[in-house]
């Protein structure tokens, strides 16, 4: 009754068509590409993967085979876990925190700078060095990860150089080049909202504050920080899922035996070809990283409406 | 007082290493694109050369992944901007207490990991042609199969996400007066749109364009999945990044480098300057009359910086026809032989000393019975892998191990 009346509103205000294109088009994102494919992919994800002509025959009916093999893996009697997928579902979701936790305490000092430091040159530059790397490919980024932690690469090149080695490290299989890569990959998306929150914040707070007497750590802790909140969860928020759901970096920069879990979603699309079992390991990544998000922010008492600020 | 000056040396040191990690691995990738080694690598420097930039050209994989993903591009941005325009609009007139909920819906596409995006875009859509009943031929099942069609569409999803949150910055500041009063005065709401609210909309949307022409550009995640038959110039690169590298990317990420610098510079150009024409015209600043500089150029580092990359831009091209790299590239063959010999050479000699020192046990170490030990493997950094496969020259007895380590240069860094 009330969507009706709030309908004719709409209409009322926009004229009949202004108003239809415009419900049109967010008819149409809304229903077609984000919640429609979303279902869609979750109906899937409890199918069996059949040939074409057994679709929509007997055989065709809802399973959690596909969930059930990511933990008990092929296994049908249940006995043993699935212990690759499951390691790499947990170590997918452990880097990525810990990614974003680094990235965290890596770009605090800096968005603390620049929000607080005014208008000056230099800092105008520093926000253009900043805006360049923002704009190179992800792959192209990862690449030039690989060039420096490969075998022959400047950094092997550098310790050896130095004595401080003498084979080189293989930071590719070691994982190393990818847990810097991922760093690298979205450092500028957690920086850019923490800066714009601290930029808003009055300077005559932390002045007072120190006025008073209240010493360094005081004043970020109870004024700065606590201002900052949104815009270190929607940092936060956007880098963790960003990583979680990164393919590039693991692809190009991890080593040959360890995966993450958007490869293994991967695999199952494009090498087995099981799209049902691949849309139930995306829903998986899909769901534990909203979950967690949420969690996250309710813990922190932040809202939807920051994010994105 | 002390206490500063020491806050102030960790501030430095803290943005020299961030901006070592953010701009280091760029700069040594752009190096590596004119060294003509043939794996990416800057430290053993061969020859400058401009030869992978040719090569980078005569890829025709990169060249049709450039124009796809230029199509590809501007479907995007129509469907994305349009859509965020839409979005925006009604969100500002959505019913108060839907407004979080609707608000939740149209963010969470930034939120939805890439690879999901595109799964379910290939899912869904591969499902709408078996709920229409298309067959295998017709041209309903080829545009639900098509890699644009899909492409462009799953991109959209998301990046119309980033055009909306532009566009309600915008709209937060728009007078809805306006509006009333045009319609009032007996304009149509078609009209009204597209005189009032368009114009004032111009400068968001030209840069929720840009935003979106960038993302689509640059999106892997989504666009592996739902590419299928095309390529666009993101999945090129990551498969030839992934089954073997060639200084060709380097060159094709030094242009992409340049080009973001010359538009960062010229946009802080065009800034400085708008903002100096604007003190002018309040009085504030009287302009500068006189001086060698042409006047867009006073005080305004960004447009210096802009034409020095112009300057060296247009010498590397001048130049990079008349440069040979052949002499220097023959030099280094000529040399890595050389050295090679030199190293076989060093080794027969040491096997012939020890075994002469063999017999007579209690010989004292002197510098001259080991010339190779002690500064051969110093100078060059790759004989240390081989000390492995050659155990000898650690042995106790042996005159050369115990001296390696005395004139190793690093032993003074150590020390320190």
């Amino acid at each position: 009754m009330k969507s009706k009346f709030f309908l004719s509103e709409f209409f009322k205000n926009n004229g009949a068509v202004m108003g239809s294109l415009l419900i049109g088009l967010v008819g149409f994102w809304l229903i077609f590409l984000i919640i429609l494919p979303q279902l869609s992919m979750l109906d899937y994800s409890f199918r069996f993967n059949l040939p074409p002509a057994e679709q929509g025959g007997p055989k065709d009916v809802y399973t959690l085979s596909n969930y059930e093999h990511l933990i008990y893996g092929s296994d049908i009697t249940h006995q043993t876990y699935n212990s690759v997928d499951l390691m790499v579902f947990v170590r997918t979701i452990i880097a990525a925190m810990l990614v974003t936790i680094f990235n965290i305490f890596l770009c605090y000092p800096l968005a603390y700078f620049l929000g607080q430091s005014k208008g000056s040159g230099f800092v105008r530059l520093l926000v253009v060095l900043l805006i360049i790397p923002y704009w190179i490919n992800e792959i192209l980024r990862a690449f030039a990860l690989r060039i420096i932690f490969g075998d022959s690469g400047l950094l092997n090149e550098t310790l050896m150089f130095l004595h401080l080695t003498e084979a080189p490290i293989d930071f590719i299989r070691k994982d190393i080049a990818l847990y810097a890569g991922l760093g690298y990959a979205y450092i500028l998306l957690m920086l850019f909202p923490m800066y714009n929150v601290i930029e808003s914040l009055d300077r005559n707070q932390i002045e007072a504050a120190r006025d008073m007497g209240a010493s360094w750590m005081r004043i970020h802790r109870r004024i700065v920080i606590p201002h900052a909140k949104p815009g270190i969860v929607s940092g936060a928020t956007m880098v963790f899922m960003l990583s979680a759901g990164a393919l590039a970096a693991p692809q190009i920069l991890g080593g040959p035996s360890s995966l993450w879990f958007t490869q293994l979603v991967y695999q199952w699309f494009n090498d087995s070809l099981n799209w049902q079992q691949g849309a139930a390991y995306a829903i998986v990544l899909l769901v534990s990283t909203i979950v967690i998000v949420l969690t996250v922010m309710r813990f922190f008492k932040v809202n939807m409406g920051d994010i994105g600020k | 007082m002390k206490s500063d000056s020491l806050i102030r040396i960790a501030l430095g040191a803290y943005l020299l290493i961030f901006f070592s990690y953010l701009l280091g691995p760029l700069l040594v990738m752009s190096l590596t694109a004119f060294n003509s080694a043939s794996f990416p690598s800057v430290s053993p420097w061969a020859c400058f050369t401009y030869e992978w930039f040719d090569v980078l050209l005569r890829d025709k994989h990169i060249r049709d992944g450039i124009y796809y993903s230029v199509i590809i591009g501007i479907g995007t941005v129509t469907l994305s901007v349009s859509m965020g325009l839409a979005a925006s609009i009604v969100l500002t007139q959505v019913w108060p207490r839907l407004r979080s909920t609707y608000y939740t819906l149209i963010i969470a596409p930034i939120l939805i990991p890439g690879v999901v995006l595109g799964i379910s875009t290939l899912v869904f859509w591969d499902r709408v042609g078996a709920f229409l009943g298309v067959s295998d031929e017709t041209a309903l099942y080829g545009l639900f199969h098509n890699g644009l069609f899909l492409t462009i569409l799953g991109q959209s999803t998301f990046i119309a996400s980033y055009a909306m949150l532009v566009f309600v910055a915008r709209l937060q500041r728009f007078d809805t007066g306006l509006t009333e009063a045009a319609l009032d005065l007996g304009a149509t709401h078609t009209q009204a749109f597209r005189k009032i609210l368009l114009p004032f909309m111009r400068p968001a949307i030209a840069s929720a364009a840009v935003l979106a022409f960038l993302a689509s550009f640059e999106n892997y995640n989504t666009t592996t999945f739902t590419i299928i038959d095309y390529k666009t110039l993101t999945t090129v690169l990551a498969q030839k990044v992934r089954l073997g590298i060639n200084p060709s990317i380097s060159s094709l990420a030094f242009i992409v480098i340049v080009l973001t610098v010359f538009a960062a510079l010229v946009f802080e150009a065009t800034h400085h300057n708008r903002k100096r024409k604007d003190a002018i015209a309040q009085g504030k600043v009287t302009p500068v009359k006189k001086g060698i500089l042409p006047p867009f150029m006073h005080g305004n580092a960004a447009a210096f910086g802009l034409v020095a990359l112009a300057c060296v831009v247009i010498v590397m091209i001048g130049t990079a026809g008349k440069h040979d790299p052949q002499v220097c590239k023959a030099d280094v063959r000529e040399a890595r032989m050389l050295e090679t010999e030199r190293r076989i050479k060093v080794l027969n000699e040491t096997r012939a000393l020890r075994e002469q020192s063999e017999p007579a046990e209690s010989t004292p170490n002197k510098p001259a019975l080991a010339p190779s030990g002690a500064f051969g493997g110093v100078f060059a950094p790759t004989n240390l892998t081989e000390d492995d496969a050659e155990p000898e020259t650690e042995t106790p007895k042996g005159g050369s191990g115990a001296f390696d380590n005395v004139f190793a240069p690093t032993n003074l860094d150590t020390e320190d």
